[in-house]
């Protein structure tokens, strides 16, 4: 590696400049991604074009990843086959009677369909189609509704499962049942944050109530959900029992909402479950195509040792925990502005790791604030999937909602200070409940 | 040749759902076989269902270029009709480098595995390279089509 063509800072230049001019000339991300190594991978003799399809066919030939497809085609068959529904109803007679009512199911939906699914994009989808056009009808502002939908959607890859932490998982090897138990308590506090927010907001704009739902009524529909509610466990529990794989896992959740769907619920046909497949393989493969390119980009800044030369300074500052938090938590934040959360992983997760290792930092901690900062990022501009999902599915421009989003990140953000601060946050359940595991 | 196009498109479009649908079958045999005898433990399982997966992929990533759903940032301010197609066309050809890279070192890249075996499943190498020259070739089609569009904006 000592006879290369270019220093790592030109090579830098070269791949980063490259990248952010297609970038500005609206070349879709993963092809820019790719684009970008070609220059350097044509001039520097020892590389040649074959590496992009050797890196991207190394990435796709991982069963980890086979867990993103799995993930979308579950949260895509319980929006067709009658758990959705279950779930709306349940999350109505739970928090129906608090201001902002159905900006509270909103919000209250999202934690149910994250512990189901493990994918923001499916949620921020399903959740835009059932919400955003009925909030604006009972009253609520266009650019509060799909600024909720939105953040909220963000819990599906905090709290298990999550495909974030799957791919985490397998790029900076750390225990995925761990970080499964570790993203429950963090995710439900930024749920809570986010229903405060609603709370203010119905009471500034006096946004509508539902009455009061009976006891009787909260049971019943808490009785039918039951299967559906069942999933994190079978999912989370299966893994710590060891029963199956973080991917397995996947694909019994599939199988688990296909049976809810056609034995329980009933409410399936071949066309719904043909839209179903076709919808999973349309967001996943351009997801996933992606990372391919991604991996190639993120070889090429390695070959060079690129992240070695960003960090050498960075390491010297001579940062606590709480301090490397912040710049972890930060150098995420302003990446997923540009960049899909897996992508991200792949090429900034592996860059800090060092950084996090040096400061001991425990690896469950910096997974934890690096994948809470990377769920944000998918509501930021310009590139926030969650938030160009809703806003398209409200058919305005991303602007539109920007500001509202922008003010519910405030409360959000406080909690991912406080996971930095304290870092028993994520790792208390963990350590109650698979303390082997953290070792 | 938009009816061509289309159908070509279907195809495809098909063929990905079937990836779907099959993908969740070796991983629930995999996950079947260490629970009980009643089937054999396949090795091969998950070799088969990456090798589905990778097709998949492929096979999306294809259609999502005629479909322009392959996720890009809108930097700009609302253009008016010339100027957008004018961007389209800009950013159709850089694409279109890159399709072409996708053909013309994919054939190398598909001649190298000629005789590779896979190692569990023992399948023919080249059924799985051959998706990257094919996935360049659609693209180089689904582009031209893309770029006569926006032309004709540009020109009209």
């Amino acid at each position: 590696m000592t006879s290369v063509a270019f220093t790592p800072g030109i090579a830098a230049l070269l791949l980063f400049g490259t990248f952010f001019v297609l970038f500005i000339m609206r070349v879709p991300v993963a092809f820019a991604l790719g684009l970008a190594c070609l220059p350097v991978l044509i001039i520097e003799p020892r590389l040649s074009p074959m590496t992009l399809f050797n890196e991207t066919f190394k990435a796709y030939n991982s069963f980890i990843l086979l867990a993103v497809p799995f993930f979308l085609l579950t949260a895509n068959l319980m929006n067709v086959g009658g758990i959705m529904n279950r779930l709306v109803h349940l999350s109505r007679t739970m928090v129906g009677n608090f201001p902002g009512a159905l900006a509270q199911i909103n919000v209250l939906l999202s934690v149910f369909f994250a512990g189901i699914s493990g994918s923001s994009t499916a949620d921020a989808a399903s959740q835009s189609k059932i919400f955003i056009e009925a909030q604006v009808k009972e009253g609520y502002g266009l650019s509060f509704s799909i600024a909720i939908t939105a953040v909220s959607a963000v819990l599906a890859v905090i709290i298990p499962p999550s495909i974030l932490m799957i791919v985490w998982g397998g790029v900076i090897s750390t225990s995925i049942g761990a970080m499964y138990l570790a993203g429950i308590l963090p995710g439900l506090l930024i749920a809570a944050a986010q229903m405060v927010t609603v709370h203010i907001y119905a009471k500034i704009y006096n946004y509508p109530v539902y009455p009061r739902a009976t006891i009787k009524e909260f049971f019943v529909s808490a009785w039918q959900s039951i299967p559906a509610l069942f999933t994190p466990f079978i999912i989370v529990g299966g893994i710590l029992l060891g029963w199956f794989t973080a991917t397995e896992s996947a694909a019994v959740a599939v199988l688990y909402a296909a049976v809810l769907s056609i034995f329980i619920y009933r409410e399936m046909d071949m066309k719904h479950l043909y839209n179903a497949f076709a919808e999973t393989g349309r967001l996943a493969a351009v997801a996933l195509f992606c990372v391919g390119t991604a991996s190639a980009f993120g070889w090429m800044l390695a070959y060079y040792q690129i992240p070695k030369a960003l960090l050498e300074n960075v390491t010297s500052w001579g940062m606590g925990i709480t301090g490397a938090g912040f710049f972890i938590a930060f150098v995420f934040l302003v990446v997923g502005c540009f960049l899909d959360a897996i992508p991200a992983i792949i090429i900034v997760g592996t860059i800090l790791q060092p950084l996090a290792q040096s400061v001991n930092m425990h690896p469950i901690h910096f997974a934890i604030i690096g994948i809470v900062s990377l769920a944000f990022g998918l509501v930021t501009p310009p590139y926030g999937l969650c938030l160009m999902i809703s806003c398209a599915v409200a058919k305005v421009p991303l602007k539109f909602a920007l500001k509202d989003t922008m003010i519910m990140l405030v409360p959000m953000l406080l909690m991912l200070a406080a996971i930095i601060i304290w870092p028993e946050i994520p790792l208390i359940l963990p350590k109650l409940i698979a303390p082997e595991l953290l070792k | 040749m938009k009816t061509i196009l289309d159908g070509y498109h279907r195809i495809l479009t098909w063929l990905m759902v079937a990836t779907v649908a099959i993908l969740i079958v070796p991983v629930t045999l995999q996950i079947i076989s260490r629970y009980t005898h009643l089937i054999p433990s396949y090795i091969w399982t998950e070799e088969l269902s990456r090798f589905l997966f990778i097709w998949m992929v492929m096979l999306g990533a294809m259609i999502g270029i005629r479909e322009h759903t392959h996720f890009e940032v809108d930097v700009w301010p609302d253009l008016a009709p010339k100027p957008t197609a004018l961007l389209r066309i800009i950013s159709d050809v850089l694409v279109l480098v890159f399709a072409l890279v996708f053909v013309w070192w994919g054939i190398e890249f598909v001649r190298f595995g000629w005789d590779q075996l896979s190692e569990l499943a023992e399948l023919p190498m080249p059924w799985i390279f051959i998706a990257w020259p094919l996935a360049g070739v659609t693209w180089v089609i689904f582009l031209g089509e893309s770029l006569a569009a926006n032309f004709r904006v540009l020109f009209s």
